[in-house]
């Protein structure tokens, strides 16, 4: 691989197509090519969610028929020439079974009617009927085990491949990324988990600060941890079958390696491994175990092995042992014919990494390192579950044939098929992702929370939400490690995007062009590798195994032997893979410090695109550029055509990235597509991030989530349960390219507000700002809340059911059924006012037993159950639309959208685009507002202050750069790190556009006071910047109460604005109240305002007594008189507490004193 | 009454009327009587935009208040509003503001029957009254074909969609809503008073005075063929101070002094053509006398005194 080969490669194409000079072409020029078309190339391809879809498709075609392959048969144990087979499987096309027809699907249908998003799992089977000699076979096609929920997008999907058009068609948004389901109606997204890469020796260290070599090993059959630690200078193994630590010789041993040279020599024969093997070796003599026989004797003693389902029977001695050792111990290794030998080099390996991290503490691995971390798709964990289901449906199947088979008397021809065709699969994906709680038994998970709702508040919301990670440690840690910024996420994971608070630095984000693995087939690599020169591990003495020119070749997590020349071993595997002879997604990684080549291609790995530099120069000419803007290239050639690559976290450190073709040097391998793929879809939206202080953008990544806007194409038909939307959204005058890639100009959150950086009138103290009333007149701010209300109209079990009537038009009730329409619901546009009524329905009175006449029931069977809105008082909310349908069980659904338009009013909460966010701190009139001599007037004052310890510089420039963009009628850009490659205008070309059309360079100007039309005595930094109105806004949290509710056992006054709740005094404001000495007034709010209650009160006995009205006095229960009964003031609570003590024989007493 | 009076006489000077713009110059009083006329133009000159909207029928993408806030934005020619009255305070309708004395009916009925999107404008609004109808923008003047010039869109519908509403116009001023603002660009600006040091200029070379010239944002100075800085254009001059800035970095303070007067305003303004731009200012010195006559009614009580103090005095004496 070099210049050379390139070169040849691409000349002679070039001759025959333009005739340029040979010589020319050859020469190692450094042209600079501007690449950054390949961006939005790479995410026409792949999408902006193809790490979801590529993992579903992935187990769509692939993984699901090698689950169905795996568990092909279903047997019966009793006669064993009963059987069914599975031939094949597929997933059909996403279809609904409704009253036994099959009706087809499509995602907005299923949004909107609350079902399930699902495709038929087909099989072939084949299988015998009858039994007892008469068995004969037979074979069916497509038979429905069950229905597998569709993501979105996903090559099942009806979606797959459409245009704008067609979708359209479909009811469904264009921009929408898919890679979701839609379960019962939500739609659900399944988070990325991030975990610690399985079948990998990691060298960490414990508690007790040993250090260890662990591995967790993850096969089809079993998973366990194995770990060899250095504890007391003697190395022993932990493995959870065996009780107690077990020593590592005695394993050796019990593996058949009997000699302790060869174990030495495996290890290597430095010296000091051999003092630090000393130990152990003696621990082993000293307990007098020699021989193979005699450790898996140690090993079977009571004392280590657990008493577990494993000892079924009485077996040969010592064979519960080696069985462990060979299914669980190191269960990623296999063992073929009882040959250990790799398992014992595996076992050699793991120690001499150990002990090379005791002898230089740099030799540790790092946990938080992102290549040593593995994201689980939705595609890993939809296989377990269906793994799980599918096994589980065989095994009742088959417990079902034999039940069966041993009945005495069978009555008709005994056949397998329907038992397979049940709804346990369908039922099962359903409920595990509406809940999200993946519990699969046969692998020992129990996982929460592993899917969401897709955040539907804004278009980035919901896009960043599919790029989420989130983690699988305990988030209450308090170590600082897995939270800190790795420097291996570069490119792979954005620094900026992570929430705040309990989470931080946990939850990540992928950034733009991250492309996350899926398995790949290792037997074509591995026999590749063999022919490349790797020497067998089986064919090596173990003296071998550590020789000083020759390195381990690792091929995920297993040793396949050694090589004597890793480089050039290398650079053939790397160039079979640019190539494209084998995946293009295999990393090829030399460990010099471990001295062994990694190559890996499981999935789950984080990749990017690169592209390829030979001796410092790119690959990619301007050729190759000018075909792609031709349309003669895509992304995909450029990777068959061996300019751009894949790169995995451990590739990467093999390489010298340049940031920039003119940063290159000879030593430089690849070369960046575009810096500002560095950061992820919410970090994008920042104009000129690189010039904010950090924080910033991770708050704005936090609140570009709440931000209103639109939401997609198709929001007006979506039946959200809350849709928050702007009345007039723009797209940023200060773009980047990140926001036109994502759709941002599109699905635009907030608009371009001119905004005057000065204090005026006070209220804009604490981040507040001052809003022009004629700008809110405008339109500026306004949005529109929805909210969904449904009624179902119940069937019931002596088939009466509900029904809707026609409203009363006299009478009382007719002013609350003003809205209705004569089918007895609200009306679309009609205004709808607290305690109207909005659903005219009735339910009969008898649900339970039969009656005569279910259909006709008289007018009295029925009581009425209308549906009344309960809103704020204050708002004037309009019924938006109404939509029926049908439910599963065949009910009729009624759901009805309430729309509310507002205009912001004081505390509504607005924000920049730099994580400064603010309330609107009081409305001003436009003649009151300052104006310049050109007749601006902002449309919001922010406070300076705003500035100096926030260091938005950003701002700023977005400031400038939207001036100037205005000024000038063309888009300014704003893209990270974007100056140098020109995806980000400059303050000098900005400040040069303002001095051309008038404005001073430094973007102030000079500004009249609009109350008393002289000249302010500064100049005023004015201009538009990108304002997000947040979804925080004060008619939802508004609230005082006088009197109202209160909760029934106490008394005291209910509590949260949802109840109508009191404000509590709670005990730190009391303790105030008590040090001030305002005794009145806790009085008053602790007992008057809250819950006072009138007591008799004994002053004999000091219980509680009780007030007898025909008497007319109070009686003492327990001295049966009245004659000692005092009447007092005490809080309800307080009686309560005395009478819940009573309860529990705890007799409180009170004595009275006069006051 | 005795005492010293400070009558001062404004005067304007016109300089472009061109029906919604105008520039004229104000001299002889003082920045609070310009800014007073500034408010009273953006916020208390009346006119006519559609106020309350009955919808029949709406089938358009749009919700009914977004369609209510995009009529209510269009400007209505206004003629007519300064002698219309206020709903508020109609006799005739007792309020109600659906009597011709104080409002005005439209109706909107369009629907699409075509697969083309159908823009419904500004012109496709009925008026009952047609002294009042939105603004047409299309000019006349210029050469081009008015026909491809439809006013300004409301909606747009595609086939099957329809739109019928009745809506009502009133009588408003832009303190109650922005809608009623007859301005939509007012602003003044002091009148520099530009002062060019001659005998320090001389000492300049060419270089240096094309170099000053260029200091500034805007066309203040020119160089005259005589090799002269003369000032070019006075009002160009932002108040940038880039000049004198410049000046003082070539050592040569008060080489060219710039001052603003203080009685002298040049006002810009532009209408949203629902009044002339002339006929707003008219309106607007008249608004701003009957706001004055307002406070003058009470001259003779004693209140006035007590409300005014020694400014109710200043105004007695006119």
């Amino acid at each position: 691989m070099g210049m050379g080969d390139d070169s040849t490669m691409s000349n002679p194409t070039n001759d025959l197509n333009h005739g340029i000079d040979k010589q020319y072409l050859a020469s190692p020029i450094k042209n600079l090519v501007d690449k950054y078309q390949l961006v939005p190339e790479f995410l026409k391809v792949r999408g902006l969610v193809k790490q979801h879809l590529d993992s579903f498709n992935y187990f769509v075609k692939t993984e699901i028929k090698k689950i169905v392959q795996a568990n092909k048969e279903i047997r019966s144990i009793l006669d064993p020439n009963i059987y069914l087979k599975y031939n094949d499987v597929h997933i059909g096309e996403p279809s609904i079974m409704v009253d036994g027809v099959t009706e087809k699907l499509n995602p907005q249908k299923c949004r909107l009617c609350d079902i399930t998003y699902a495709a038929p799992i087909y099989v072939d089977i084949e299988y015998t009927t009858g039994s007892h000699g008469q068995i004969s076979v037979q074979t069916k096609k497509n038979v429905t085990i069950g229905r597998m929920p569709v993501m979105l997008r996903s090559c099942c999907c009806v979606l797959y491949g459409k245009d704008e058009e067609e979708l359209a068609k479909l009811g469904e948004c264009p921009l929408d990324p898919g890679g979701y389901f839609v379960i019962k109606g939500t739609e659900k997204v399944i988070l990325i988990q991030e975990q610690l890469s399985k079948n990998r020796i990691i060298i960490d260290t414990d508690k007790k600060g040993c250090v260890q070599a662990s591995v967790t090993s993850s096969t089809e059959k079993t998973k366990s941890k194995t770990i060899v630690k250095m504890e007391k200078e003697k190395v022993y193994l932990e493995l959870n079958m065996f009780k107690t630590k077990v020593p590592i010789m005695i394993v050796m041993k019990a593996m058949g390696m009997e000699s302790d040279q060869e174990v030495v020599q495996m290890i290597g024969r430095d010296p000091r491994f051999s003092a630090l093997l000393l130990p152990s070796i003696e621990e082993c003599a000293d307990l007098k175990v020699y021989t193979q026989h005699q450790a898996l004797e140690f090993l079977e003693s009571d004392k280590m092995l657990k008493m577990s389902s494993y000892s079924a029977g009485p077996v040969e001695k010592g064979a519960r042992a080696l069985s462990i050792l060979r299914d669980i111990f190191l269960a990623n290794v296999p063992v073929h014919q009882h040959n250990f030998r790799k398992k014992c080099i595996y076992v050699a390996v793991m120690m001499r990494r150990m002990m090379e991290a005791i002898l230089n503490k740099d030799a540790m691995d790092d946990k938080d390192y992102v290549g040593n971390k593995r994201l689980e798709l939705s595609g890993q964990l939809l296989s377990l579950l269906f793994e799980d289901l599918f096994k589980t449906m065989n095994d009742e199947a088959r417990k079902i044939v034999d039940a069966l088979l041993a009945r005495p008397s069978r009555s008709s021809r005994l056949d397998i098929s329907p038992l397979i065709a049940k709804d346990s699969i369908t039922v099962g994906m359903e409920r595990t992702l509406s809940t999200g709680n993946w519990d699969v038994k046969r692998f020992r998970m129990h996982r929460k929370g592993m899917t969401q709702v897709v955040a539907r508040l804004s278009y980035i919301g919901s896009l960043g939400h599919m790029t989420k990670i989130s983690p699988q440690f305990e988030k209450s840690r308090k170590v600082s490690g897995p939270r800190a910024l790795q420097p291996s996420q570069w490119g792979m994971l954005c620094p900026c995007d992570t929430p705040e608070g309990e989470a931080c630095g946990l939850v990540k984000n992928l950034a733009l062009m991250t492309h996350v693995t899926t398995d790949e087939d290792e037997h074509p690599i591995m026999s590749l590798c063999y022919c490349l020169g790797v020497e067998d591990l089986e064919q090596l003495s173990a003296e071998e195994l550590h020789m000083p020119s020759s390195y381990l070749i690792i091929l995920n997590g297993l040793i396949l032997g050694k090589h004597r020349s890793p480089q050039r071993f290398a650079n053939a595997m790397r160039k079979l893979r640019r190539a494209g002879k084998i995946g293009e997604f295999i990393s090829i990684f030399v460990n010099e410090k471990q001295r062994s080549v990694y190559i890996a291609s499981d999935g789950g790995r984080v990749c990017r695109p690169l592209v390829i530099a030979d001796k410092g120069v790119s690959r990619i000419k301007e050729q190759h550029m000018k075909e792609l803007r031709d349309g003669v290239r895509n992304f995909d050639s450029f990777l068959r055509d061996g300019l751009i690559e894949y790169l995995d976290v451990n590739e990467e450190n093999n390489s010298l990235i340049a940031l920039y073709e003119k940063e290159a040097t000879p030593e430089t391998t690849h070369i960046e597509i575009e810096p500002f793929t560095i950061l992820g879809v919410c970090a994008g939206l920042i104009p000129y991030p690189h010039h904010n202080q950090s924080p910033r953008n991770t708050y704005q990544c936090a609140m570009g989530k709440q931000a209103m806007g639109n939401i997609a194409y198709n929001q007006l038909s979506r039946m959200d349960t809350l849709i928050y939307l702007l009345v007039y959204p723009q797209r940023p005058l200060l773009t980047t390219r990140t926001i036109e890639l994502v759709g941002y100009d599109k699905l635009g959150a907030g608009q371009n507000a001119t905004v005057a950086v000065m204090s005026y009138s006070g209220y804009d103290i604490e981040d507040a700002i001052v809003m022009n009333k004629s700008s809110l007149d405008r339109g500026f701010g306004r949005c529109i809340v929805m909210k969904k209300y449904s009624a179902t109209c119940l069937k019931y079990e002596n088939n009466t059911s509900d029904r809707i009537i026609k409203p009363q038009r006299q009478g009382y009730e007719a002013e609350r059924m003003q809205i209705l329409d004569e089918d007895g619901l609200a009306s679309p546009g009609e205004i709808i006012r607290p305690h109207d009524i909005y659903i005219n329905k009735e339910s009969p009175t008898v649900t339970r037993t039969p009656v005569s006449s279910p259909m006709s029931l008289p007018d009295s069977a029925y009581k009425p159950s209308r549906q009344t809105y309960k809103g704020p008082d204050g708002e004037t909310p309009v019924v938006d639309r109404v939509a029926l349908h049908s439910d599963k069980n065949n009910n009729l659904c009624i759901k009805f959208m309430i729309r509310h338009t507002r205009r912001p009013e004081i505390g509504d909460k607005f924000s920049s685009r730099h994580g400064q966010k603010g309330v609107c701190g009081t409305i001003v009139q436009q003649e009151d507002f300052p104006f310049s001599e050109r007749g601006i007037c902002p449309d919001l004052i922010m406070n300076p202050h705003g500035f100096p310890s926030r260091m938005t510089v950003g701002k700023m420039i977005e400031l400038l750069g939207s001036k100037a963009g205005v000024s000038c009628g063309r888009f300014h850009y704003g893209s990270a790190f974007g100056e140098p490659s020109g995806h980000a205008d400059t303050v000098d070309t900005i400040s040069e556009t303002l001095v051309k059309h008038g404005f001073s360079y430094n973007g102030k100007d000079f500004i009249y006071s609009g109350i008393t039309g002289m000249p302010l005595q500064a100049y005023i930094f004015m201009g538009p910047i990108y304002y997000q109105k947040l979804k925080h806004m004060v008619l939802d949290k508004m609230h005082a109460r006088g009197s109202g509710p209160r909760v029934m056992i106490t008394r005291q006054p209910t509590e949260g604005r949802s109840r109508n709740g009191g404000l509590r005094v709670g005990e730190m404001e009391r303790d105030c109240l008590i040090a001030y000495g305002a005794s009145m007034l806790i009085y008053e709010r602790l007992m008057i305002s809250s819950d006072p209650f009138e007591v008799q009160v004994c002053r004999k006995c000091g219980l509680l007594g009780y007030y007898n009205y025909k008497l007319k006095t109070g009686i003492c229960s327990m001295c049966k008189n009245g004659e000692n009964i005092s009447t007092m003031k005490l809080p309800y609570a307080c009686k309560l507490l005395i009478q819940e003590l009573q309860s529990m024989n705890i007799v409180p007493r009170l004595k009275l004193a006069e006051a | 009454m005795e005492g010293v009076s400070y009558q001062r006489f404004p005067r304007i000077k016109i300089r472009e009327v061109k029906g919604d713009y105008m520039k004229f110059e104000l001299r002889d009083t003082d920045a609070s009587i310009a800014n007073a006329l500034r408010r009273v133009m953006i916020a208390e000159v009346p006119t006519i935009a559609i106020d309350l909207v009955e919808i029949e029928v709406n089938s358009s993408v749009l919700n009914d208040e977004f369609i209510s806030h995009r009529l209510g934005l269009i400007p209505l020619t206004s003629e007519r509003a300064m002698s219309m009255r206020f709903s508020r305070d109609c006799d005739a309708c007792d309020g109600d503001g659906q009597c011709e004395y104080c409002s005005v009916e439209f109706y909107l009925r369009v629907k699409c029957l075509s697969d083309q999107t159908l823009d419904v404008t500004s012109k496709d609004l009925l008026s009952s009254d047609h002294t009042v109808v939105p603004v047409d923008y299309s000019d006349a003047s210029s050469g081009f074909d008015n026909s491809t010039n439809k006013g300004i869109i409301i909606v747009k519908l595609r086939r099957g969609q329809e739109l019928r509403l009745r809506a009502i116009a009133r009588k408003g001023i832009a303190k109650d809503h922005a809608k009623w603002s007859p301005a939509a660009t007012v602003t003044f600006m002091y009148e520099p008073d530009i002062y060019i040091n001659e005998d320090m200029m001389e000492t300049l070379t060419l270089e240096e005075k094309r170099e000053l010239v260029d200091s500034s944002p805007t066309k203040v100075f020119g160089i005259d063929p005589e090799n002269k800085v003369i000032v070019v254009d006075p009002e160009a001059y932002t108040y940038d101070d880039e000049v004198l800035k410049k000046c003082e970095a070539m050592g040569k303070p008060g080489l060219i002094e710039i001052h603003a007067k203080e009685d002298s305003f040049i006002f810009t303004v532009e209408t949203t053509g629902a009044v002339k731009a002339s006929q707003l200012v008219l309106n607007a010195i008249e608004v701003l006398k009957q706001k004055l006559d307002a406070v003058r009614l009470s001259d003779d009580t004693v209140e006035a005194d007590d409300q005014f103090g020694e400014l109710g005095a200043h105004m007695r004496g006119g």
